[in-house]
């Protein structure tokens, strides 16, 4: 039991962030190599703003959002000027991120290992089916879930998401429509980087926060896009719950050999589809 | 291919003058230093073969050169140091053609994803499951050094007279193969790949052989590394080396034959006196690294193109 709560929260974890991933993919054509160093910097601003108030919650909800601000305004400066060159210039860009985002954690918050407590409410665990389940774990498959359900309905139903949408199929046309492409991009890049933070918050209390964090993660979160097919949510979430899933049994059964499992899944997935399980198009990219 | 032009006899002399200063030079600190330069400039080289000359962004270039540092450290002993080199090289190659059977069932920025995860993978390995072998974390120290014609090559300025040798081979081997028909071959790939394809070249082949001939050059220079540090560890396979080199092809400029050397040359240099400044050199390269993504796509060879032709415009 506690293997499936571990693997569900595991699996909401990776898909908040490779909903971020997949998103910037979708409308700016940019893999975002610096998600990861988003990810742990929502961890970091989330420690700090627990520091300041005591309260996990105002973390939750403002951390994200510095983040998406920040997101926000390394799109205007950096990517906007380069959109109409080649993409590999754009994954670069997010390359350089990295290299400045994890040196400016350092400069601020050193090297040490922070950690947040879990929040009171959810401090002590709660017994069901037989088996004590620490009940943070259950928080982050509820909250995951509320999330997944609100990004769908803002992409499916709201003026937003048709938007977004409309973008991502064909910017030109979108453009002569007359929807301000640029700042769509800046929205959705901003809402990515939100997500990313989002997910670094979640982790917060469950790791040691510290600068490797985002890299580790950032390698599932590839694996899950892949997987899944890039540039799609719905495969974005099938992905996350397979690896999130795999992942926890091999906590369990096979806590040698649980670092390769990602890659067996990964390799796997290549060698029968290499587009991704659920591609809608022929080869992206 | 066009004949020698200004630009190209320009970083040319570049090179050649850091060379002789190394020689001239009387200090150790820039004897390590060109020395450093030399054997990244080779891996930089050879990884601008694929990403320069055929497009493709790898970003596991850390699993090659690791390996050759892991050959060389492990075989040099028993079987003495010019064959270990030769093994390097093929070892890298090796790990090249393993990683390209799956990193080449896709393209793009997928290749990328993929090269990453795959070197990744190699790197866990390294530090975790082939412990026996490479001594996990704490890597294998005293690695050999070359005993070649009754030279003492212990001796920092020996060594590196005899990587100025290895260097000046590699360069010439990939000036020569830049401007072969498998050279023209692979900028054919990189210009587009469906029309390479039509007119009948086997682009994944290519593709294929380029990977390999770039993770030979990586297997060749992460051993050269061992040797000089006396030193192989899972952190020459840590993603990190293969950031690093991209950061020096692009400052110096991709699909030039020796733009990649000078920006290995900047790159070694810029570190070595901003962390003198500030232990946070990695983010100001960050910066740079951003400013020259945007503002200098061509890197500092653009700069010397636009030298060379006295007029705007970097080759593309």
């Amino acid at each position: 039991m506690s293997t499936i709560v571990i693997g569900l929260s595991l699996s909401f974890l990776l898909f908040l962030l490779a909903a971020g991933l997949t998103l910037i993919f979708g409308m700016l054509g940019v893999i975002n190599f610096a998600h990861g160093a988003l990810y742990m910097l929502g961890a970091y601003v989330c420690y700090q703003i627990v520091h300041w108030t005591g309260s996990f919650w105002i973390g939750l909800a403002f951390a994200p959002l510095v983040v998406a601000a920040l997101g926000a305004a390394m799109e205007v400066v950096t990517l906007r000027p380069v959109y109409n060159r080649d993409h590999i210039y754009q994954l670069l860009l997010t390359f350089g991120f990295i290299l400045v985002i994890e040196e400016s954690v350092r400069l601020i918050w050193g090297l040490d290992y922070k950690q947040v407590p879990t929040p009171d409410l959810f401090s002590q665990p709660i017994a069901l089916f037989g088996s004590q389940i620490p009940s943070y774990r259950l928080f982050i498959i509820g909250f995951g879930a509320l999330v997944s359900v609100l990004l769908f309905l803002l992409l499916d139903r709201s003026k937003l998401g048709m938007v977004i949408r409309a973008a991502s199929s064909d910017s030109e046309m979108a453009q002569t429509l007359g929807v301000d492409v640029a700042k769509v991009r800046t929205a959705v890049f901003a809402l990515g980087s939100g997500l990313a933070a989002l997910g670094g918050v979640v982790a917060a209390p469950l790791v040691p926060i510290e600068l490797g964090m985002g890299f580790s993660v950032i390698i599932d979160c590839f694996v899950v896009v892949i997987i899944g097919g890039l540039g799609n949510i719905k495969g974005a979430i099938f992905a996350a719950l397979l690896l999130g899933m795999a992942r926890a049994a091999g906590f369990t059964y096979a806590p040698e050999w649980v670092e390769l499992i990602t890659f067996v899944l990964l390799i796997v997935t290549l060698m029968t589809r290499p587009s991704g399980l659920f591609s809608r198009k022929g080869r992206a990219a | 291919m066009s004949m020698l032009r200004l630009d190209q006899i320009l970083m040319a002399a570049a090179v050649a003058a850091m060379i002789v200063f190394a020689m001239v030079s009387t200090s150790e600190e820039s004897l390590n230093l060109i020395s450093l330069i030399l054997i990244w400039g080779l891996l930089a080289i050879g990884f601008d073969l694929i990403f320069g000359m055929a497009g493709m962004l790898s970003f596991g270039h850390a699993a090659m050169f690791g390996a050759g540092g892991y050959a060389l450290a492990l075989l040099a002993p028993q079987f003495g140091f010019l064959p270990s080199l030769l093994v390097a090289a093929v070892a890298g190659a090796a790990l090249a053609f393993l990683l390209s059977v799956f990193a080449l069932r896709v393209s793009g920025l997928f290749f990328s994803l993929l090269t990453l995860s795959l070197a990744q993978l190699v790197y866990i390995l390294a530090s975790t499951k082939l412990r026996a072998f490479t001594g996990g974390l704490d890597g294998i120290p005293g690695v050999l050094r070359p005993a070649l014609f009754g030279v003492d090559f212990y001796n920092n300025r020996n060594y590196f007279y005899f990587l100025v040798v290895v260097f000046v081979i590699g360069v010439a081997i990939m000036a020569l193969l830049r401007i072969s028909p498998f050279g023209s071959a692979l900028k054919a790939v990189q210009a587009n790949d469906v029309r390479a394809e039509q007119i009948g070249y086997n682009v994944q082949r290519l593709r294929q052989c380029a990977f390999m001939i770039s993770g030979a050059y990586a297997g060749v220079s992460g051993a050269l590394l061992a040797s000089l540090m006396f030193y192989v560890s899972p952190q020459m396979l840590h993603w990190s080396t293969s950031g690093d080199v991209l950061i020096m092809t692009l400052l110096g400029g991709k699909g030039t034959l020796l733009g990649p050397v000078l920006g290995v040359a900047v790159f070694e240099v810029l570190k070595e006196e901003l962390s003198q400044f500030t232990e946070h050199w990695y983010g100001v390269l960050g910066i740079v690294f951003i400013l020259c993504t945007i503002f200098l796509p061509n890197g500092i060879a653009g700069l010397f193109a636009v030298l060379g032709r006295g007029r705007k415009g970097a080759s593309k």
